[in-house]
């Protein structure tokens, strides 16, 4: 594999507007290089955006997912490169673990590296691994591995991948109103831009009946209510089911004795509808 | 009849600081702009929990408090605990006595300590001048709130007419006492005057307090009483370099005239921080591997009438001193510390000179004696808040935790003095014994 290090984040609105215009993708394999970005200070204004909008309290150490946004840029650029054998623009992010090794603070200084595996048949159309690993003085702090769908002829017969835990039953944890402007909010401090999120006509175009929420902040959301038990040095493990049509209202429910420990989200209307199973170990 | 066995032991036992953190101060709109209360009393109770190994403990309470505070962070203290690394199951609760906070939060948690009511707890303070919440204005306060009452969409929008544009307005807090509509430091300059205390006084006093916090740091001994946060490691407002010829170039900020003499070099300025302190009887600190710094001894609060002129706003502790001391049988020399808050430079030298001073203490105080003047070598030796800065309810804790290592240091027996002033002519004291 080859390393091509970047002298700055790809800016995420280009990577979109490019990706759809361009033709449709083949191909069976994947890029066998790795996008990365060395020596990345951390912007404390943008960490207190992030925390604010996805429920952390403020302070120095970066919330666990956040490494992923830093890394997104390298994801999307990868993906919508022409030799990536999927489409960028209509993936549908269904999996992501992380494993935090130590805690990471804004005083550290990332390298962040991207490159994607396991391209794999599935029922519903084929799926990649998109893998960031983040580095800090030569030893590895944080990985993370999204595992996106690109919907079409799948193959019946093909592995699902890992299937989550049930989502627990019983009482909410907590009730969140998620707003009509939530996707908007989360696209200015993540700079996913994928219309999808945006509004409810762009969202539309796109086959959506309304803008949808980030999963990302969805998994966020989640993790920063868990508290003390999603910090420090543990693996998260979230599976995206259906997604959340904005304006919303979610239940949070946990099983804290399920181990690992079980969270999902569910929504509070219509309770079987499940959007993320989330374990955490 | 049986006598029931009692539950509590009668006499009262010793209540121990056994530590303390905060996180630096920062001036207003500096790095902690976007930081809230809750943010910064989490961030300083967390750098608390990890220096003495407390995760997952359940502490006896957290008492704490802010100034100036949001109608959401009502339950401020127990919000920060429950997203701090302490055992969820540890309760809290809030209180507010204006810059005597901090200190007042200790003398409760100390008091419940010494009646075993509690064996553990953390006494705090956090105040934004920053991130300050904001009102609208009366007129449209009160319209809003019919607009609530309406029912039916067709009587609220009866009531939205009722709104005119001069009603709209927004009011961020003050530091004006409201029943006499001026400043502090307005309220500090006629006490300053009264007491004829010179700029070169405040000057000095605050170019020392300067000089004495950089050393503080520059030793090391702030290192297990601060962590940092959001890139500041020191109080942004201290200047090691601070000189009575730059001191000397700044314009009068309060009081009118050739003869004003306060200005923002000997005043405090307006920061944001949070502080919180370790206390527990000394059966708690020992099972826990933990040093008994300091005692914490006794405390008096006192309030004076300022509103109708009788007194200067920021005088109270001058009358709680010399009751605090009858009561102990101490002289105000009988001290190795005095920590005297520097909310102005001018309230520390008029403390001092109204203490000197026979007819003040003959007539307001009720002496036969004057308390008389202090070894000055021997107050806020590590700087205090015109070097620091003062977020008003975080100083308390700052003190405390400072003084109590400053006195276990020195030696069992040594002693010292805290002294801090507060809104609404009040004054909170405390004598603490190193252990």
């Amino acid at each position: 594999m080859t390393f091509e290090t970047l002298s700055h984040a790809p800016k995420l609105s280009r990577v979109f507007a490019r990706a759809a215009l361009s033709r449709s993708r083949t191909g069976d394999t994947l890029p066998d290089r790795a996008l990365r970005l060395a020596d990345q200070a951390i912007d404390r204004d943008h960490v207190a955006s992030y925390q604010r909008l996805c429920g952390w309290d403020v302070n120095d150490v970066l919330p666990h997912t956040y490494p992923h946004v830093l890394g997104f840029p390298l994801q999307a650029a990868l993906m919508g490169s022409p030799d990536f054998p999927l489409p960028l623009m209509g993936l549908v992010h269904v999996e992501n673990v992380i494993t935090v090794q130590r805690p990471l603070t804004a005083d550290d200084r990332l390298g962040l590296t991207v490159h994607a595996e396991r391209l794999a048949a599935h029922p519903k159309g084929r799926t990649v691994d998109l893998v960031t690993e983040v580095d800090v003085d030569g030893e590895r702090v944080w990985e993370g591995r999204s595992t996106y769908l690109a919907r079409g002829s799948g193959d019946p017969a093909a592995e699902r991948g890992s299937q989550p835990p049930g989502i627990p039953t019983g009482f909410a944890t907590a009730q969140w109103r998620l707003p009509a402007d939530l996707g908007r909010r989360y696209a200015a401090v993540s700079g996913d831009v994928n219309p999808i999120h945006l509004s409810a006509l762009t969202a539309r175009a796109m086959g959506f009946p309304s803008a949808i929420a980030h999963g990302m902040w969805t998994y966020a959301r989640t993790l920063s209510a868990l508290g003390r038990a999603a910090q420090g040095p543990v693996t998260s493990h979230v599976w995206f089911r259906k997604p959340v049509l904005l304006p919303a209202a979610v239940d949070l429910v946990v099983d804290p004795e399920a181990t690992p420990l079980v969270a999902g989200l569910r929504s509070t209307r219509t309770p079987e509808i499940e959007h993320l199973v989330l374990t955490l170990s | 009849m049986p006598t029931p066995a009692p539950t509590t032991s009668s006499t009262p036992r010793r209540a121990a600081v056994l530590g303390g953190n905060r996180i630096p101060f920062a001036r207003q709109f500096g790095p902690y702009a976007e930081a809230s209360n809750q943010d910064m009393l989490t961030a300083a109770i967390d750098g608390l929990v990890a220096r003495y190994g407390l995760a997952g403990e359940r502490l006896g309470e957290v008492v704490a408090g802010a100034v100036i505070k949001h109608s959401r962070d009502f339950n401020l203290a127990r919000e920060s605990v429950l997203g701090s690394a302490l055992a969820p199951t540890t309760p809290a609760y809030d209180v507010q006595q204006a810059c005597g906070t901090g200190l007042q939060a200790a003398i409760l948690l100390a008091n419940k300590i010494a009646l075993g009511q509690v064996d553990s707890g953390l006494a705090g303070g956090v105040d934004t001048s920053s991130d300050a919440p904001i009102t609208v204005s009366e007129k449209l306060r009160i319209k809003l709130l019919k607009v609530n009452r309406a029912k039916g969409a067709k009587n609220q929008l009866l009531a939205l007419t009722g709104i005119r544009p001069t009603d709209f307005g927004i009011e961020t807090p003050s530091n004006g006492e409201p029943r006499t509509g001026l400043s502090m430091g307005e309220h500090m300059a006629q006490t300053a005057k009264r007491w004829g205390i010179t700029r070169e006084a405040q000057d000095e006093l605050a170019m020392t307090s300067h000089h004495n916090l950089a050393a503080a740091y520059d030793r090391g001994f702030q290192d297990d009483l601060v962590t940092s946060f959001r890139g500041l490691s020191r109080d942004q407002n201290l200047r090691p370099d601070s000189s009575m010829e730059k001191l000397a170039t700044l314009k009068p900020a309060f009081g009118k005239g050739e003869n004003a003499t306060m200005t923002a070099g000997n005043s405090t300025p307006l920061t944001d921080g949070a502080s919180v302190v370790l206390m527990g009887s000394e059966e708690w600190a020992a099972e826990h591997g933990l040093t008994v710094q300091a005692w914490f001894v006794d405390a008096e609060t006192a309030a004076v009438d300022y509103v109708h002129g009788a007194e200067g706003l920021l005088m109270a502790p001058t009358y709680a001193v010399p009751r605090l001391l009858a009561r102990q049988g101490l002289t105000l020399q009988d001290f190795d510390y005095y920590e005297i808050h520097e909310a102005f430079a001018a309230t520390v030298l008029s403390t001092l000179k109204a203490w000197e001073d026979e007819d003040f203490c003959r007539d307001r105080l009720g002496l036969e004696a004057p308390l008389g003047s202090i070894d000055r070598s021997k107050l806020n030796v590590n700087g205090s808040s015109l070097a620091a800065g003062h977020p008003f309810a975080a100083t308390g804790g700052r003190i405390v935790a400072a003084l109590a290592k400053m006195l276990h240091e020195k030696g069992p027996g040594s002693r010292g003095l805290i002294s801090i002033c507060a809104a609404g002519g009040q004054g909170v004291v405390a004598i603490l014994e190193g252990a």
